[in-house]
């Protein structure tokens, strides 16, 4: 099955004195691979300045503007149109957690993935809380990791204007409280610990269903489980990355995929208001099928 | 002989059997190397001399060679320097430079591998724990293939002789080294004190530093670039090394910029001029990794550039060094350098490595632990001689307390035997005479694409206080001219 997606996504900037220089980085395109495929992409400011196409350090495209002008709002637009496929999980693959120790212990698996086993700042456990969930040895590495998922998606109560983009997790643990990045880096700790090699994906949330974060710029994860590869795990809603899922990047944690990065020369205030909006169509990928079915539908008539 | 004469300058001068004397055989004889110059240095009394050393440090006040040190104030101070050169025959600078240039070379290796197959970790010579637990590894770094295949286009190698009469390693820096500045002026103000003195010793000039850092930075451009524009990048007036960096692009005849003078637009850099924007192709960087693109590293950082690492990793501009070195000269990684060395290079090592405990290492922890008395402790990821305890320099509270530290977070620490840094002639001001006092050397090594160079001579540093062993200039160092003698 194929999913046709309309993306909409509107910043609005104001600032409180003029700004003479600035720059903003958006992380916003999603990217292409084996369950997506990006057929338009549109971006565009009101002040129609040149955007500088580039990437980020870890090679996502991003989307730099500069304005020429003095300002003190701006509103960013952009749009995407994208097919996504359904994606399907080799769950009968996985193994018992216990067997996977010896290959997520493995110097050459250790190697392989060592930029997603290394805690940051945002995903490192307090020292006491280091055994907050622990894996059951016998059921799946799959498994176990459904369990955290569900785990988390308990554990935390999603709560907007909680906690902020700095927030660590020994504040988070406390006050049980937070929004996607947070259900994520917590997620990303967890699995982490457990050497598992897990990635904080940035993306944009279906919005027909009605799905915690849908209204922002979403975030889950991805692990890397031995015979199975990368699966997306969502703990702010408890299911697994499906094709609700939009991906546009990935990174260690929220600071690598964050949305809007800008550097603002000015002082006073600023408000920075985000909106998206996520459209979606079933799209029948056989041509002949759809002639074929309206046909029928003629023939009926 | 009349030059071996003991001046009333040198009459309070005793040598520490302890330690290796680079003047004085014992308390009477002169080494050969040194005969000529105390012949000349008996031409002075002691008012002339000391006449001389204020000259000196004068000359260095008027002209802003001055350095702040990271305290509570910031004071500009003068990097105290003494006017009794040290010589290096040319045999045995031979055997430096060639020990430099091959730990350089075997050190750029380690950094192409490690950012890309990581074929010596997979080979298990070095543990997967020092790079993915080092906070200077830079996962964006991956992949990404420099221009010329070269990371650390700059290094500093700090060496000591030991007192054996060989030389050691102490430490390999491949960051942003500093102090090149200081081994011209000191030359320079060498040359005005002492009229002539070069007459008796063919030394090499140190003076082309400049033009061949130029020609490396040039050797490293961009693809699809003819003429390079090449500026040197600082964070401002208020960095202890500004004047460094004002002395090497003034020589080097190219811009000094602070992030503010520099843009990007469709991930090329532009410098603002009054002519318009010109592109820039090798940029070479005095700003930390942590502050050289606030768009992808450290946020607060109003030093670097917005958009330029971007710019680098799309091949539009050279940065020298690489952003991500820093995972090499961390200290834990210096243990591994005679392996590093064999694997890469098949070659034996030239120059010494101190021997070093691991306090990762449960064992060596624990010896560590038992025997701090006898090692210096030092944090791996520090430079500076920040967080340095020397055992026999301690009271029993402070091994306690260093001890905690150490147990804390083991994989911080490092520990080496208290190496023997051999021992020169300084002048003391208060003493108004000439004192044993420790010293090193730094060397610093060029490599460009198909390119290498070693600066012959170097930075002597020197403790000036009495049985010190730690010489850097933040930790009240001073400096001497190096001479290299040539055949």
């Amino acid at each position: 099955m194929q999913y046709h997606y309309k993306i909409k996504y509107v910043t609005h900037n104001t600032y409180e004195n003029p700004v003479n220089n600035a720059l903003w980085q958006f992380l916003i395109e999603p990217k292409n691979n084996d369950s997506q495929f990006l057929e338009t992409s549109i971006f565009n400011d009101s002040y129609n300045t040149l955007v500088n196409k580039s990437i980020n350090g870890y090679g996502f495209n991003t989307f730099k503007v500069t304005p020429k002008h003095q300002i003190t709002d701006i509103i960013f637009e952009a749009e995407f149109s994208l097919i996504k496929n359904n994606i399907e999980i080799q769950s009968q693959d996985s193994k018992t957690y216990k067997k996977d120790i010896e290959e997520l212990n493995s110097d050459p698996f250790k190697i392989e993935y060592h930029s997603f086993l290394k805690d940051t700042v945002l995903t490192t456990l307090p020292s006491d809380k280091k055994n907050i969930f622990l894996f059951d040895d016998k059921k799946t590495t799959f498994e176990n990791l459904k369990a955290l998922n569900k785990w988390v998606f308990i554990f935390l109560y999603y709560t907007i204007g909680a906690t902020n983009i700095r927030t660590e997790l020994k504040d988070l643990i406390d006050y049980n409280k937070g929004v996607a990045k947070d259900f994520t880096h917590l997620f990303c700790a967890v699995a982490r610990q457990h050497n598992i090699p897990t990635r904080y994906v940035s993306g944009f949330l279906n919005q027909d269903q009605s799905y915690f974060g849908n209204s922002e710029i979403h975030s889950w994860v991805e692990c890397y489980i031995p015979n199975i590869g990368w699966v997306g795990f969502d703990p702010t809603n408890n299911m697994l990355a499906d094709f609700n899922h939009i991906k546009i990047a990935h990174g260690k944690d929220y600071n690598d995929c964050a949305s809007l990065k800008g550097i603002i020369f000015t002082v006073g205030k600023n408000t920075t208001k985000y909106t998206v909006k996520v459209t979606c169509q079933e799209y029948i990928q056989d041509k002949l099928a759809s002639l074929n079915h309206i046909s029928a539908y003629k023939k009926a008539l | 002989m009349e030059s071996k004469k003991i001046l009333p300058i040198f009459s309070s001068y005793k040598t520490n059997p302890v330690f290796y004397d680079e003047i004085f055989k014992n308390d009477k004889e002169i080494r050969d190397t040194y005969g000529e110059l105390f012949k000349l240095f008996n031409e002075y009394k002691v008012d002339d001399f000391k006449l001389l050393n204020e000259k000196a440090k004068l000359s260095f006040l008027n002209q802003g060679i001055t350095f702040q040190v990271y305290d509570k104030t910031t004071v500009e101070k003068v990097f105290p320097f003494d006017l009794f050169p040290k010589i290096i025959t040319a045999d045995e600078w031979d055997h430096i430079e060639s020990g430099a240039l091959q730990r350089s070379k075997a050190l750029n290796l380690f950094l192409y591998d490690v950012y890309h197959k990581k074929q010596i970790i997979k080979d298990g010579i070095v543990p997967i724990e020092l790079i993915s637990s080092s906070e200077n590894y830079l996962d964006q770094m991956n992949g990404l293939e420099p221009p010329g295949g070269i990371y650390n286009h700059i290094s500093g190698t700090d060496v000591i002789k030991h007192s054996d009469g060989e030389y050691y390693v102490l430490e390999d820096n491949i960051r942003c080294p500093s102090g090149v500045s200081y081994v011209v002026s000191n030359r320079v103000a060498l040359k005005r004190a002492m009229f002539g003195v070069f007459n008796n010793y063919p030394t090499c000039p140190v003076a082309n530093y400049s033009e061949n850092l130029l020609e490396i930075m040039q050797s490293v451009k961009p693809a699809g670039v003819d003429i390079p524009t090449c500026v040197v990048i600082t964070p401002g007036i208020y960095n202890s090394a500004y004047y460094e960096h004002s002395f090497l692009a003034k020589s080097m005849g190219i811009e000094l910029v602070e992030g503010r003078d520099l843009f990007i637009e469709k991930d090329f850099v532009y410098m603002k001029t009054i002519y318009g924007p010109v592109k820039i192709d090798v940029i070479y960087r005095r700003i930390d990794d942590a502050f050289i693109d606030p768009l992808e590293f450290n946020p607060d950082s109003v030093l670097g550039v917005p958009g330029l690492f971007a710019a680098y990793k799309k091949g539009n501009v050279t940065l020298v060094n690489a952003p991500g070195t820093g995972v090499a000269d961390d200290k834990a990684i210096y243990t591994y350098m005679p392996q590093i060395i064999k694997y890469y290079l098949n070659e034996e090592p030239i120059l010494n490595n101190v021997h070093t405990y691991h306090c990762s290492r449960p064992k060596e922890l624990a010896y560590v632990l038992d025997n701090i008395d006898k090692l210096v402790v030092k944090p791996v990821d520090e430079s500076g001689g920040y967080g340095i305890s020397i055992g026999n320099k301690l009271t029993k509270e402070e091994i306690e307390k260093v001890k905690a530290v150490i147990k804390e977070n083991p994989r911080k620490y490092i520990a080496q035997p208290i190496m023997a840094l051999s021992t020169h002639a300084t002048f003391i001001d208060e003493k108004q005479c000439f004192e044993p006092r420790h010293v090193d050397l730094r060397t610093f090594t060029l490599l460009g694409k198909d390119k290498e160079f070693v600066l012959k001579g170097g930075l002597t540093r020197v403790a000036l206080k009495e049985g010190n062993l730690i010489v850097n200039s933040s930790q009240g160092g001073g400096s001497k001219d190096t001479w290299v003698l040539k055949r």
